[in-house]
């Protein structure tokens, strides 16, 4: 029980230092005011339009406060995960090259304690982060509306497990980069890529149209793709946040399914870091 | 005296895509540092020491060979990197933390906390001499306000051994004396402490033994009463009577060099001290001084670094 105990403390300690530094990165800050910019701006520019609302009944939509909810979930979506790219990307790398993890590894800490802390710290950044944004969100739109939205807080709860699902493997990336970059380039890979899975089930559905070999050689990767990739639009609510009413539950979703889908995701991305990291000459 | 750090043919090879391309880091290197000394880890830029250290440290994996720490196999252990304190070189210590918060994160790594974590912030600060800036923020440390505070984070835990890479590297002449002081005391404490440095004269101040490693191969090992033994004569003779320095010159007496009229000039053990004298009185020459000089610790270090690679680019002999 002590072991244990020792070991989490060991890991909480480097994951708050991860935090406490992370919150200060300048890219980070510029990222989070231009997401809070965008955020108010909406609010502001729509008060410029004509109140306008299309379809009628349950059906009937302001197209003022369609396009508030357009223009925020966007702004959290790019700029969140622009957000857990850049800092799953750079808290492994930047330790490396200033030797922190010098210091850090010559302590009685082993290597999967440090790694399970700077992730849980980067996840703290992206938490506090997203619970900003989806925070002034939730205050625009109640101020729109005066109604609770709730489906927000639903979406956000998705938002973040995709953004785990892309955090993980870019932070998995990061374990084999001396730099940021190279983990950068393939977080916002994985991202596009996750995003775009349902295509790779299209292309397995028209492969063998033509009956040559390689048409099928083509499906079946792409079929085999679909399978292993995580499908991050899975965790998109954007049709459910502009279309119904705010304090609607969540339509057409098991949110502890797909919990639990990105918290494997997260998992195998994590074992992939450390499977790297444990023999990683430093 | 007990070994506390001990590599048994210990090699580091960093592979490259082709054979040939592979480094040869550190080659089947023996070493020992015993308990209580300081052991002065010398080479020149890539000799192989920082690679010998992360071995030790565990932050890099031998090719071949084995470690010991403390008479213990399983070196990578917690346990034995408790008794661990490592400094190494230019490393960062983050800005927007104060002095003893960064010592507070280590403290919490080591698993201490609370009374006790206190205390040792307090004794360790103390120790480097840094209690008067405790509270500020480490961006405004000066660079050996950082060293100082990089040795007291190596220092929480009451190690048994200290390894520290180039501890006096950049530092002001004061700094560095002040670092030095603080080695110096802590190996009157008892600690082993393993440093790897450029500084020579440092090093020479306060090592117990010396190792000198070119080429990842450790040339020679030993105290330094061991390794200077190369004992010469240094004569001061008037710099006026050019015919008698020709004539010592001549005689293989070296002339290092003249200021004010005074020529400073070494008489190798080659040459016979009466000999030299004995020109000197034949030419009348105004001898000034007469001093016996132990060779120094860089003129040893030029020469075996020299040596070694003459060595290599000689080649082996068929």
């Amino acid at each position: 029980m002590t072991a244990i105990l020792g070991f989490l403390r060991g890991s909480w300690t480097i994951s708050v230092y991860t935090w406490r530094e992370g919150m200060r990165k300048k890219t980070l800050i510029g990222f989070l005011i231009l997401s809070i910019l965008v955020i108010f701006g909406s609010s502001f520019m729509t008060a410029f339009l004509a109140q306008t609302t299309v379809g009628a009944g349950e059906e009937e939509i302001n197209i003022e406060t369609k396009l508030i909810k357009d223009i925020c979930v966007t702004a959290i979506s790019i700029f969140g995960v622009l957000i857990a790219i850049f800092i799953s990307a750079s808290v492994v790398p930047t330790e490396v090259e200033n030797k922190v993890v010098y210091t850090v590894l010559s302590k009685p800490v082993s290597r999967f304690q440090y790694l399970l802390g700077k992730f849980v710290g980067a996840q703290l950044i992206i938490i506090i982060n997203l619970a900003l944004m989806g925070g002034l969100f939730f205050v625009a739109l109640y101020a729109k509306e005066r109604i609770m939205p709730t489906l927000l807080l639903w979406a956000v709860l998705l938002t973040y497990f995709e953004f785990l699902v892309v955090s993980a493997f870019t932070f998995a990336v990061s374990c084999t980069a001396t730099s940021a970059v190279l983990p950068t380039i393939a977080g916002l890979f994985i991202y596009i890529t996750g995003n775009l899975t349902e295509y790779l089930k299209d292309v397995y559905n028209r492969a063998g149209q033509t009956g040559q070999w390689f048409d099928e050689m083509i499906g079946q990767i792409a079929y085999g793709l679909y399978q292993i990739l995580p499908n991050l639009q899975n965790f998109s609510m954007k049709n459910q946040i502009l279309y119904l009413q705010p304090n609607d539950p969540p339509r057409d979703v098991q949110i502890p399914n797909l919990i639990a889908y990105g918290l494997v995701y997260a998992v195998a991305g994590y074992i992939i870091a450390y499977w790297v990291f444990r023999r990683k000459e430093l | 005296m007990s070994v506390v750090i001990e590599t048994h043919d210990l090699t580091k090879i960093y592979e490259g895509a082709f054979k040939a391309q592979d480094v040869h880091a550190v080659q089947d290197l023996n070493l020992q540092v015993q308990a209580g000394e300081i052991f002065g880890y010398l080479g020149p830029n890539g000799s192989g020491k920082t690679t010998t250290i992360k071995m030790i440290l565990g932050l890099i994996f031998p090719s071949a060979g084995a470690i010991e720490i403390l008479g213990r196999k399983d070196y990578r252990s917690p346990s034995v990197r408790k008794q661990i304190g490592y400094l190494p070189e230019g490393a960062y210590y983050p800005d927007f933390l104060r002095g003893e918060e960064v010592l507070r994160f280590y403290g919490h790594l080591y698993g201490l906390g609370g009374a006790d974590l206190r205390q040792r912030i307090d004794n360790v600060i103390e120790t480097v001499g840094l209690t008067y800036a405790r509270a500020r923020l480490i961006r405004g440390y000066s660079k050996g306000m950082r060293q100082r505070i990089g040795l007291a984070q190596a220092l929480l835990s009451d190690p048994d051994i200290l390894i520290l890479d180039e501890p006096t590297t950049g530092l002001d002449p004061i700094a560095r004396k002040e670092i030095r002081d603080i080695l110096a005391g802590l190996r009157d404490q008892g600690k082993t402490l393993l440093i790897s440095s450029h500084e020579l004269l440092e090093v020479e101040l306060i090592s117990n033994r010396v190792g000198i490693l070119s080429e990842g191969v450790l040339q020679v090992s030993g105290t330094l009463d061991q390794l200077l033994t190369e004992r010469d004569v240094v004569i001061e003779v008037d710099a006026s009577n050019r015919q008698a320095i020709a004539k010592l010159n001549a005689a293989g007496v070296e002339t290092e060099d003249t200021v004010d009229d005074k020529a400073r000039m070494r008489i190798p053990g080659t040459v016979a001290l009466y000999d030299a004298l004995e020109i000197c009185k034949a030419e009348s020459a105004i001898l000034i001084s007469v001093a016996p000089r132990r060779e120094t610790l860089e003129e040893l270090f030029v020469r075996i670094i020299g040596a070694a690679e003459g060595a290599t680019q000689e080649g082996p002999k068929e």
